[in-house]
């Protein structure tokens, strides 16, 4: 095709742009945002790229009858910022974003839950703490009121905002990296049973599970200035909102704990009448599989080959809380696998539904 | 390796090594005058143009060039002192002799020297004139009641079923 078939692109008109920034606004998406503002982008008249290209449909909004978007279309075409935007647009080199559709897209994308996106927009207009701190506020006055549901939302959405600063090469938004702190509290095996990370005195373990769900240590030091009572309710709350599928994972927990029952029942009554060192050769090969079913429960998957630590990670990864509930333990076959665990005389494993009343587990052998 | 015999939390060890790498790099800079006079010479430069670009940004013409210009010598800056000056001073053999610092050391601050100088960019960064945005209003009893409808919003939503919940 010569230079001359080569199409024209049509002019990309105001109400264009309006109509994809306030979709940007509207949905909370902040990569769209700075698209628009690409050298590459369709809305600019010099860009050979085209906005009538079905490759940019995703910019435009399906449905424009709705409130959010109605309001972002109100603010993005008040003269103002449009006129800002369209200069913005002509003009070479980095742009000047407007300030208001910022301010308006980071509170809808904490809205919708798209908290990496509200953070790099809080930041960006340099609010990012300050709306942190807000956040923080609201949870300590939620939680003081006795609304320990909406406090700990407050407290998510403030570590949602957080941000990296060792990030490489540039700052970025932090995310939870469970998979990677939950391989951390399992680090050492617990020689002794009071060594497993559920076993451990109760407020130390509600200390370690909010330090761990929240990802800061400074957000969950917070929470220190209220009673254990509040707090343990706080985590019991944290572990059952943070994860949408708890009460799934919480019934294949208990069927994890009765195979452990039925596998340390075993065991116990083989050590009182033989002795230890018939443990291995008095099994049977099904009692002594029990452990290994009661791992692949806890992570969701059908492989029974799976490491301790590959299924650690696993249930971080879908259920963090799940971490908390669970220990390093050798059994016959000398396998180390990854068990139920928690405290008979704590409250907590009953208040997030882990608990099942007809077992007693303690320690696994 | 561990760096302590006992065991201390991520937050403790952390400060340690940032006091410990601030003081080396002190100590490695005031002995050696050249070093030294170095050092200052960059941070009145750093300075200068800081308040030179202040002093135009209402200017779009000059503004960006200035910006740009003062924003990389704050860069250089601060990789060069708050972070390589600082390593290196933990590999000078006086330095090693007083502080005890080691591959170790090294090993695990190099995460905490990072963070440490973008905290400073960024604490640098939201003192100076907008030029990313537009200078924002922000109306902080407004931002009190977002915050407020934000959470009845997630609130009510984290009572519908976990389908339509999204990412609570």
């Amino acid at each position: 095709m010569s230079r001359t078939d080569t199409p024209q692109k049509k002019p990309v008109t105001p109400e264009q742009v309006a109509k994809v920034m306030a979709h940007a606004v509207a949905t909370g998406d902040f990569v769209n945002f700075r698209f628009i503002f690409a050298p590459f982008s369709p809305l600019r008249n010099d860009s050979t790229e085209s906005l009538d290209h079905p490759k940019y449909a995703y910019l435009l909004p399906d449905n424009e009858k709705n409130s959010v978007f109605e309001q972002a279309l109100a603010v993005v075409s008040s003269p103002e910022v449009l006129n800002h935007v369209m200069a913005q647009l002509e003009k070479k080199g980095p742009a000047q974003y407007p300030w208001q559709p910022l301010l308006l897209l980071a509170d809808n994308a904490v809205r919708l839950g798209k908290f990496t996106m509200a953070s790099q927009a809080y930041e960006l207009l340099r609010i990012r703490r300050r709306m942190q701190e807000l956040y923080l506020e609201m949870g300590d006055e939620a939680i003081r009121q006795g609304n320990v549901s909406r406090g700990v939302l407050a407290y998510r959405v403030a570590c949602g905002l957080d941000y990296d600063y060792a990030a490489f090469p540039e700052p970025l938004p932090a995310v939870p990296n469970y998979q990677h702190t939950a391989l951390i509290l399992h680090g050492d095996f617990p020689e002794t049973p009071e060594q497993a990370l559920p076993l451990r005195p109760e407020p130390e373990l509600v200390r370690t599970g909010l330090v761990y769900l929240s990802g800061n240590a400074e957000i969950a030091g917070r929470l220190d200035a209220f009673d254990h009572e509040i707090r343990r309710a706080v985590l019991a709350e944290w572990i059952r909102t943070a994860d949408g599928a708890w009460s799934d994972f919480a019934a294949r927990y208990r069927e994890a704990i009765r195979m452990v029952d039925a596998y340390n029942r075993r065991v116990r009554e083989i050590i009182e009448n033989v002795g230890p060192h018939a443990v291995e050769m008095a099994l049977d090969p099904e009692t002594a599989r029990l452990p290994i079913q009661a791992q692949v429960l806890l992570s969701g998957r059908t492989d029974e080959h799976q490491e301790w630590w590959q299924c650690l990670k696993e249930l971080a990864a879908t259920h963090p809380g799940g971490a908390l509930f669970v220990t390093r333990a050798v059994v016959a076959g000398n396998r180390e696998v990854l068990l139920p665990c928690y405290r008979s005389d704590s409250p907590l494993a009953e208040m997030v539904g882990l608990a099942d009343t007809k077992v007693e587990t303690r320690a696994v052998v | 390796m561990e760096i302590s015999r006992t065991e201390i939390t991520e937050e403790r060890k952390n400060h340690y090594l940032l006091e410990i790498a601030r003081l080396n790099a002190a100590f490695y800079i005031l002995r050696d005058r050249e070093r030294c006079e170095k050092y200052l010479a960059d941070r009145r430069e750093v300075m200068a143009l800081e308040e030179e670009w202040r002093a135009h940004a209402d200017d779009p013409q000059q503004s960006d060039q200035l910006r740009r210009k003062f924003d990389q010598a704050l860069r250089h800056f601060l990789s060069t002192y708050m972070e390589e000056l600082m390593l290196e001073a933990g590999r000078d053999p006086e330095c090693v002799e007083c502080s005890n610092w080691d591959a170790a050391h090294e090993r695990h601050a190099s995460r905490v020297l990072r963070h440490y100088r973008q905290r400073l960019y960024q604490i640098i960064h939201e003192r100076l004139p907008y030029y990313d945005i537009t200078a924002p209003r922000i109306d902080w009893e407004e931002r009190k009641e977002t915050a407020r409808a934000t959470l009845d919003v997630l609130s009510a939503a984290s009572g519908a079923p976990a389908s339509e919940r999204g990412a609570l």
